[in-house]
């Protein structure tokens, strides 16, 4: 069971306690899960394919009816008073649905009417919405002639027109080339940054969530396995890698290993191709050191090279396994191609 | 106070998701096609076909044309054509995600359902006006009696008997597209209903004119007191003996698909 920090903090914009949700062919699609988000948090759930993330967003949006525990969404009951919540939500489903035969005008302003807005009121907002999403010259087309990322963008301006309190996004980026994937992130960040919506979002891309979440929820068959800010996670995992070269790797070599021994923290050192790695806990904090111990007995430093655990090694320790995420797809342009690990 | 406010909404609703679907219909070419191409290649092809059926003494009616006769059984064929696709856009939208995307907005659950019906209702209308606007210029052009006889308000009766009746039909459509969640069977159910009931019906030739069994059949066949009834405001006047009698059955088929269409919808929507 995770806590998390603080006692009398102000009860959430999301409250979920307990929340379990099983199919009706007995599936356990969600698990007894509890966590909460703060009003203004980028909050992200990160699994694999088939943990529960889009079960659990559709309950959260009102789509489907949960099996046992407790939700709510500023401060309303998910089920009491699913249609107070409907008007304070924006939501974005994995499926991108943009009416093909609609043009990008129409998709947007056919969903203000369904919040209820006056006419002017949507004519104002869908041209915000266009520029924000940088549809302006396509906004008149329909959308079938839209690619994919201009596909999700126009499914995200149309979730945007009633100016929700919260937005939940299902894995917005799924199967999208890497620029449209920026570009969608951009616009997530400035949302959330500028306009203070609180953001809930699912993904299955490491890169995604570390980048965008402020807190995240792990989450594997319908459990969370551990929460936490992405730095906070992987700190957790205590392996830290510091790659040294050294200008004479081979005279150097072993009175740099004991000098290195004698700092704190120091998990582990192993010889490598360049000269030697050095793996600790919070290794950021020892470059320092390490290159005053090297230096006052005038071992040469060619480089330092440093890395820090992915969420794939906090998903592998908690889990045993690693999350299988189809490669990203690529940009037909190869500078993008490589630009990406 | 609150029960206005959500009538005003299930009104306003029910008019967006009305012409969303009409604008659907109207930029899908090949829907709009087919949905006035077959009634009127039944009604030119028949009426050619069949047109000598008037020169044969005591088949038809004294001083009715076929293409008269035939119009009521077109009109009620398109309409029936139609209505047995309707399924296909709840389909559709369950398919794509767009039933979600309304569903988690605060539109009135009762517009979703309402808004399909009333734009399979209008196509309805629109469509019959088409043909029987084809049948008056065919009448012309071939010298050929071709009037209704009960004039505007018999005209807008015919309207309101074939929406209603596509609205009955529609019912069937729906819920075996939310349950099935397939268009390849509502297709497939929709081409085996229409034939048989259009067949074994007056919708073509005169009751008189078919074997006796076929005779008997038609007088359980729903659909028979629909074209009786359009026949009647079209050649004959306000026969109410005819019209009422139709509007009870096409009522009784409405209830009966109607409630399994809410049935679906409800467990669709929670």
């Amino acid at each position: 069971m995770y806590f998390l920090v603080g006692v009398d903090k102000t009860p959430g914009i999301i409250e979920v306690k307990d929340l379990t949700l099983v199919y009706s062919d007995g599936t356990k699609a969600v698990d007894d899960i509890s966590f909460d988000v703060q009003e203004g948090e980028f909050f992200g759930f990160l699994g694999p394919n088939g943990a529960g993330k889009s079960t659990t967003i559709k309950i959260l949006t009102t789509l489907l009816r949960k099996t046992a525990g407790t939700v709510t969404i500023a401060g309303y009951d998910i089920e009491k008073q699913a249609p107070e919540i409907r008007k304070i939500i924006g939501v974005q489903s994995q499926e991108t649905t943009v009416d093909g035969d609609l043009t990008g005008r129409e998709n947007i302003t056919l969903q203000g009417h369904f919040h209820q807005m006056n006419s002017d009121e949507i004519k104002k907002r869908v041209n915000e919405l266009i520029v924000l999403v940088g549809l302006e010259a396509a906004a008149d087309r329909r959308g079938r002639n839209y690619s994919g990322g201009m596909k999700k963008r126009l499914d995200l301006a149309t979730a945007l027109v009633h100016k929700p309190k919260m937005l939940f996004l299902d894995e917005p980026t799924t199967g999208l080339d890497p620029q449209s994937r920026a570009a969608i992130w951009s616009y997530l960040e400035k949302l959330n940054k500028e306009e203070k919506i609180t953001i809930f979002l699912t993904t299955q891309y490491l890169e995604e969530a570390d980048k965008l979440c402020k807190r995240l929820s792990i989450i594997d068959v319908g459990k969370i396995v551990a929460s936490g800010s992405p730095l906070e996670l992987k700190r957790e995992i205590a392996a830290d890698s510091i790659r040294i070269a050294l200008e004479n790797c081979q005279r150097d070599n072993t009175k740099a290993k004991e000098l290195i021994k004698t700092l704190k923290n120091v998990n582990e050192i192993i010889d490598n191709e360049e000269c030697l790695t050095v793996y600790a806990k919070n290794a950021g904090l020892l470059i320092a050191d390490i290159v005053r111990a090297l230096d006052s007995r005038d071992i040469r430093i060619a480089s330092v090279t440093f890395s820090s655990p992915s969420l794939d090694d906090v998903f592998l320790k908690h889990t045993g396994k690693r999350i299988r995420t189809e490669e990203l797809v690529k940009a037909p342009s190869p500078a993008w191609g490589g630009a990406r690990r | 106070m609150q029960g206005d406010e959500q009538k005003m909404t299930l009104l306003s609703d029910t008019r967006y998701i009305f012409i969303r679907y009409l604008t659907k219909l109207v930029r899908t070419p090949i829907l709009l096609f087919f949905s006035l191409f077959q009634p009127i290649l039944f009604l030119v092809l028949f009426t050619q076909l069949l047109g000598k059926l008037s020169d044969f003494p005591g088949v038809l009616p004294p001083g009715v044309a076929y293409l008269e006769f035939a119009a009521a059984g077109i009109v009620m064929q398109n309409a029936f054509g139609s209505a047995l696709q309707s399924g296909n856009s709840i389909v559709a939208d369950i398919d794509s995600g767009f039933l979600q995307k309304m569903l988690v907005t605060p539109v009135s659950r009762a517009a979703i359902l309402l808004g399909r019906l009333s734009s399979d209702a209008f196509r309805v209308v629109v469509q019959t006006a088409i043909i029987l606007g084809l049948g008056y210029a065919l009448g012309v052009a071939e010298n050929k009696p071709f009037y209704v006889a009960t004039g505007v308000v018999g005209i807008l009766l015919i309207f309101f008997t074939l929406a209603f009746f596509g609205l009955a039909w529609s019912g069937i459509s729906l819920a075996l597209g939310m349950k099935t969640r397939s268009s390849e069977t509502v297709f497939a159910i929709g081409g085996v209903i229409t034939f048989p009931l259009l067949f074994l019906s007056p919708a073509l030739f005169p009751l008189s004119f078919l074997p006796g069994w076929v005779q008997t059949v038609s007088m359980f066949n729903p659909v028979s007191y629909c074209i009786n009834a359009t026949r009647a405001l079209m050649i004959n006047g306000y026969q109410w003996s005819t019209i009422l009698p139709a509007w009870g059955v096409i009522g009784l088929v409405a209830v009966i698909t109607m409630s399994a269409t809410l049935y679906q919808f409800r467990k669709v929507v929670s």
